[in-house]
């Protein structure tokens, strides 16, 4: 991959950054884009970008960026270093890592994927949840080291391109967060659970264990319990359920709120 | 020329939602600093004493480490500053357990993480106050808070034919957002950036520029989204000039994040409360007396208390009350606000009286209330600037079939459940505070952007999409023309987003500005127009290329002739099974009269998410401490039960329309605090219509209802 | 969390090998447990071995010896496969709830099945390492029994424990009669009872388990049974989902006619391991299934309860999940 893009940005560009990335202006100005710049702008581009602005999006979107990977950490400072290679959203990945460091450190602190949150870091709140070949995991409890050969998919992996998955829409629909820092992990435990429901997998609400009706319908109520393993402390359960109600029964959903008086 | 549709009141979906979605919302460690080094925090083992030794040899040692720091090494700061809580390296004296007593700094997380478990230390330990069941008894006026007296409540409660006096109790109870506060502190010269989150943007600055004994300007805090905060974010805590201390001396950037563990005891907490409260009344109803005496505890050398009293003094009329506070300095991290302060615990001990009144009355419970509805604010006279108490619990009945509740408890099963009912009501101040916002327009054309500018906090409330939608209608531009830049201290001086004030404040400011600005075009234009054009014309047909301009808002200056509230009723259907005692929920609704509702989604949500905490703290959490050490046993979130998804039933919200235009000029009222107020007391009184249990120490744990 | 030498086992006799070879080593499985306790300092391994790819993941019918027509699940199968397989859902759907009350979703697709069997104890006082605990570091005092211990046992405490073992699957695994088959280092193999597999803490409550350093769990044998029809898992918690359990009853019953032909209880979050409730199933067989009769066989079992100080409520309330348990199991899982 290429080195960090020389940080000489036009007027254009630099007034784009610093109007949909204010918090990201600084850093381009010195350290110039790399691809969590461009993987923003990406989804500013789709979220509606003002016509100049996508004129100028346009060209810094095709131009060069920095390597993915931090290009100033040492493995100096590896301790039991562990070679892993893996895939992240589809693209090969090969690092060295301290055999310490979880799956959930190394997105954030060494592939700048930081879209996976610590919430807790011990498996009590889900907000660092992943795909890991096509399976709901906990990547706070999972050794990177154990990851060779794997393919991990995480938030910035769940859209496809510039076009979100039918879940994300949904949430933003149907509100499914508030501060949104549990919402990355509630979104691909809900992708997850899609196909969870699609293979017929029961849960601890499912009336009858014995029947093997395959795909499932999830109730609110199987949908709950499925999601109960990612904590929001917004209190954005109902909503949750209701944008992924929709996606899964293919039925709108009425949103609900009332004026009187 | 074509009216354009309002977009204020109307359903908006985020504008941040899309980042929220992707992953890209920056959240504290979020922020992509180079070259960062990792600090990992030690805390205290022990409630009170001293620090007689601490080895950090082997920390030293260790792989990775640059710089392991504790009160030998660390510089002075001012300990005045307006950091929370003390806990910042300044001296070997400990004061409660789990204080900060040092940080290791190191490459690598991992590398910063063991060696702070390679410290040792030798601790000269003191008699800690750690037993608040023993200690209440002892407890003393605060400074800042005088016993209320009106009439004579004893000679009232003494001759009342019906009374309630009981006492209320409720645990410890944590914030935890499911961001644990952390801070990336990058030095640049002499100044700081401080990637924070902050519910108040300013307030942080400032209390992080005095304790490091910097200018304000010379810091700089960088909070564009808050991964939730509910007051524990509000204040800042030791971690925030930590990370500076610990930048600054390995000369690096740092970041620092509390682990989920050490949130117990960094980062405040909402205090346990004994709430004596004594009712009497006529047997018609009227209420002849209230007192309600509160017992809390603080920390040894900071005194907090909730105003847990706040609702008793304006919710009914009352002619002898007494409102009391006490409270017992104990070896604990100082108590703080959190989510409906005072006023949430406060409505759990009123409004449960109310309800154990209205049984012994044989009275409903809806009844009672209206019938001791006050005409003005019993508390200072002045009139409501609006009151909606009534038309919640006449709305809430209707909405909620309220007549299906059987009026005696233990009547209403099915299967292997019981099923009750239950409403209150809350209340919660609402107030414009002092807010200042730049705006700027820009022409392409036809085209017209504008961009807002405040120091204003989104933590989930919505504050992005609000301001949007309020400069849209006000400039007369799409929504989607306008960017809304909050955050950050370099942006002009806005209040925090606490204390239900952010939504007023911001909304207010921005729409002066925006008026601000179309009249700096008009006068620019130096025409005279038959009807006012709007910004966005303007800007096409006199050709501006760009133009801003500032607005310093106030309230109203006769905002304070009014005594101004948002108000509700909740009301709560419980299903408690009847074996094992587990409670569910089912269905929850909370009606609330906040003034203009900006955004009915956003706003929806808002209540929801109170509601969902007045369901936590109704049956499922609790903050236990061991007082042997003074610890907290309950230190992760398997321990420590906030609702999980499943815990939540059905939940509805109705909105009564209202026109408040005495408290400010748009009307808003604020509704982040109140969405929690009287939810606890709803779902304890349903508890008792189902079950016949009083519980009077929450949370409602099956154990309570065996 | 301490430095480690992370290695892998290319085969499961060699796996034993590596672990024997090294008393400061661990398997790592599923890691749910383990990396959480060595992030706490609690566990303090040197080495840890990762298993997760061994070839032991099977779920089939057993085809020959004293088990032959039960299940046998590999140990390092996922909990989630082990609930969802259908022999397991169809012959044995007690199993299923108590895999899928436990933890969450994405717990239960890490875990694996010998894994959750060596769960450790969820004591806050094991978990904190500035408290004294006789599990974590023997001699240090227990925190618990003077303590808060809401949570903690009600039967076959110790002096030096009151821990209660939190898994959920292995209460029905202990109702089913398991047997759990293990390998150690010269490649030889042997089965423990589930009922044996975990220990009472007596004066050793650092030890979880009957299983020697440098054993492996290959798999878990469950006998054929005719329990299908008639068995329920409930849990009794502090919140409706993902919440350890108070109280834990896992119920099977078989009928002969009106009458209970065998009973199977077993009880979790009451002892340091899944607790067999003997009595009750003995005074249940023979008899017929009424209320009356679940009530008898339920407080013959928890006459012998000793509760500390605060977690008197769960005799009353292993009372009545007992029976609560046995009308559900009756009805075919309807209260």
């Amino acid at each position: 991959m290429e080195e960090n893009e020389s940080p000489q940005l036009t007027k254009d560009e630099k007034k784009l950054f610093e109007d949909l990335m204010p918090e990201d202006l600084n850093e381009i100005l010195v350290h110039g884009v790399n691809r969590r710049h461009f993987l923003k702008l990406m989804t500013l581009a789709g979220g509606g970008m003002l016509a100049w602005q996508s004129a100028v999006a346009e060209q810094v979107l095709t131009r060069p960026f920095s390597a993915l990977t931090s290009s100033d950490f040492s493995p100096a400072n590896i301790e039991n270093g562990v070679n892993l290679s893996f895939k992240v959203n589809g693209a090969a990945k090969k690092l060295m890592v301290d055999s310490r460091m979880t799956l959930l450190d190394t997105l954030r602190e060494r592939l700048e994927l930081t879209g996976s949150k610590k919430g807790c870091d011990h498996g009590q709140c889900g907000a660092c949840t992943v795909i890991v070949d096509g399976r709901r995991v906990l990547s706070c409890l999972t050794l990177a080291a154990s990851c060779e050969g794997r393919s991990v998919k995480t938030i910035e992996g769940i859209a496809q391109g510039n076009e979100l998955h039918p879940i994300q829409s949904a949430f933003i629909k149907h509100d499914g967060f508030q501060c949104g820092f549990c919402t990355p992990g509630q979104i691909c435990s809900a992708v997850a659970v899609m196909d969870e429901a699609k293979n017929g997998e029961v849960s601890c609400v499912t009336e009858d264990v014995r029947q093997t009706a395959s795909p499932i319908k999830l109730s609110n109520e199987e949908i709950s319990e499925r999601m109960s393993g990612n904590l929001c402390r917004c209190g954005a359960y109902p909503n949750i359920v209701a944008a992924i109600q929709e996606v899964h029964s293919g039925k709108e959903v009425a949103q609900t709120w009332e004026f009187r008086g | 020329m074509q009216e354009k549709e309002k977009v204020t009141g109307t359903p908006v979906s985020r504008i941040d939602g899309i980042l929220k979605v992707t992953g890209k919302a920056d959240y504290s460690t979020d922020h992509p600093v180079k070259n960062v080094a990792y600090a990992v925090l030690f805390k205290s083992t022990i409630a009170a004493g001293r620090i007689k030794d601490i080895d950090t040899a082997a920390a030293e040692k260790s792989p990775g480490v640059l710089s392991v720091i504790t009160y030998k090494n660390a510089p002075k700061l001012n300990l005045k500053g307006g950091i929370r809580g003390g806990s910042m390296l300044q001296s070997p004296d400990v004061e409660f357990f789990g204080q900060h007593i040092g940080l290791v700094v190191a490459e690598t997380f991992e590398q910063a993480r063991h060696a702070a478990d390679l410290i040792v230390v030798d601790y000269e330990k003191k008699e800690a106050k750690t037993d608040f069941e023993k200690l209440h008894q002892q407890g003393a006026k605060p400074k800042d808070k005088e016993d209320e007296k009106r009439g004579d409540v004893k000679a009232a409660l003494d001759s009342a034919e019906f009374k309630v006096e009981e006492t209320y109790a409720t645990p410890i109870y944590h914030h935890h957002p499911l961001e644990p506060h952390a801070t990336i502190a990058e030095w640049q010269g002499e100044n700081v950036i401080l990637y924070n989150s902050s519910q108040i943007i300013n307030g942080a600055q400032n209390a992080a520029a005095s304790t490091l004994n910097l200018k304000p300007e010379n810091v700089r805090i960088i909070s564009p989204y808050i991964g939730g905060g509910f007051g524990s974010k509000g204040g800042q805590w030791g971690n925030l000039v930590l990370a500076a201390v610990a930048a600054k001396m390995v000369n690096r950037p740092v970041k620092l994040a509390l682990t989920r563990q050490q949130m117990v005891n960094s980062v405040g907490l909402r205090q346990r409360n004994y709430q004596k409260v004594a009712l009497s009344a006529t047997k018609d109803g009227k209420l002849a007396s209230l007192s309600h005496e509160i017992t809390t505890h603080s920390a040894i050398k900071e005194e907090f208390v909730e105003p847990c009293g706040d609702c008793s003094k304006v919710m009914y009329d009352v002619p002898n009350l007494l409102i009391s506070y006490r409270v017992v300095a104990m070896n604990m991290i100082l108590p703080t606000y959190t989510r409906g302060p005072g006023k949430s615990t406060g409505s759990f001990a009123l409004e449960s009286a109310m309800d154990e009144l209205a049984f012994k009355l044989n009275m409903d419970p809806i009844q009672l209330r209206i019938k001791n509805e006050p005409e003005r604010d019993p508390s200072n006279g002045k009139p409501w600037s609006s009151r909606t108490t009534v038309q919640c619990l006449q709305e809430g009945a209707k909405a909620f079939g309220w007549e299906k509740r059987k009026a005696q408890p233990r009547q209403n099963q099915l299967g292997n459940e019981l099923i009750g009912y239950g409403v209150a009501c809350g209340t919660y101040p609402a107030h414009q505070r002092p807010s200042s916002a730049i705006v700027k327009l820009k022409r392409d054309g036809e085209d017209v952007t504008a961009t807002i500018e405040l120091a204003a906090a989104d933590l989930g409330t919505g504050t992005y999409t609000i301001l949007a939608q309020t400069a849209a209608d006000s400039l007369d531009l799409p929504i989607d023309k306008i960017i809304v830049k909050i955050g950050d201290s370099d942006l002009p001086p806005a209040a925090g987003a606490v204390g239900s004030v952010g939504a007023t404040s911001y909304a207010n400011v921005v729409n002066d500005a925006c008026i601000k600005i179309t009249d700096e075009l008009i006068a620019r234009s130096g025409k005279q127009f038959f009807t006012r054009p709007t910004a966005a014309q303007l800007m096409v047909s006199e050709k501006v290329d760009n133009i801003q301009t500032r607005a310093d808002s106030k309230p109203p200056e006769n905002a304070e002739d009014y005594s101004s509230h948002s108000f509700n009723a909740n009301f709560a259907e419980v299903r408690v099974n009847i074996s094992t005692g587990m409670v569910k929920v089912s269905r929850f609704l909370a009606v609330t009269g906040a003034g203009k509702i900006l955004n009915p989604k956003t706003a929806r949500s808002q209540i929801i998410g109170g509601n969902v905490w007045g369901i936590g703290m109704a049956l499922t959490e609790e903050s236990v401490v061991d007082p042997r050490w003074g610890n907290f046993v309950t230190r992760s979130l398997g321990d420590y039960h906030v609702p999980a998804n499943l815990d939540i039933g059905t939940m509805e919200a109705i909105f009564i329309r209202e026109e408040d235009k005495f408290g400010n000029k748009l009307g808003v009222k604020g509704i982040g605090e109140v969405g929690i107020v009287g939810v606890a007391a709803a779902v304890a009184n349903a508890v008792f219509n189902a079950t016949g249990k009083r519980v009077r120490e929450l949370p409602i744990t099956p154990d309570k209802l065996l | 969390m301490r430095p480690f030498k992370y290695t892998n086992a290319k085969d499961v006799t060699a796996a034993a090998k590596m672990l024997a070879a090294n008393p400061d080593a661990k398997f790592l499985a599923g890691g749910t447990n383990l990396l959480d306790l060595m992030k706490e300092d609690v566990e303090q391994p040197n080495e840890l071995i990762d298993i997760t790819r061994l070839a032991l993941a099977d779920i089939k019918l057993i085809s020959s010896g004293t088990n032959k027509g039960g299940t046998s699940i590999g140990g390092l199968g996922k909990n989630t496969a082990a609930a969802n397989h259908p022999l397991i859902r169809q012959n044995y759907p007690l199993l299923t709830q108590a895999i899928l009350a436990g933890a969450s979703g994405q717990i239960r697709n890490m875990a694996t099945n010998g894994g959750n069997l060596l769960q450790r104890t969820r004591c806050s006082y094991f978990f904190d390492v500035a408290m004294p605990c006789n599990k974590r570091e023997p001699g240090s005092g227990c925190g618990a029994m003077e303590g808060i211990n809401r949570m903690h046992a009600i039967f076959g405490w110790s002096e030096k424990c009151v821990a209660v073992y939190p898994s959920d699957m292995a209460v029905a695994l202990a109702a089913l009669d398991a047997v759990v088959k293990v390998r150690n280092a010269s490649g030889q193999e042997r089965t423990i009872l589930l009922a044996d597999f975990h220990r009472l803490p007596g004066d050793t409550p650092e030890k979880d388990t009957n299983l020697s350093h440098g054993e492996i769990i290959t798999a878990i044998e469950l006998p054929k049974n005719n329990f299908a029809d008639k068995s329920y898992y409930l849990k009794v918690r502090d919140r409706a989902s993902y919440a350890f359990a108070l109280v834990s009853v896992a119920a099977a019953l078989e009928m002969n006619g009106n009458k209970i032909a065998q009973a199977r209880i077993a009880m979790g979050g009451v002892a340091h391991k899944p607790w067999r409730a003997f009595q009750a199933e003995k005074m249940l067989v023979g008899k017929e299934a009424t209320e009356a009769n679940f009530r008898l066989a339920a407080e013959a079992e928890m006459a012998d309860a000793k509760p500390l100080e605060h977690n008197k409520f769960k005799v009353e309330l292993g009372n009545r999940s007992i029976v609560l348990a046995l009308q559900m199991a009756i009805n075919g899982g309807k209260s």
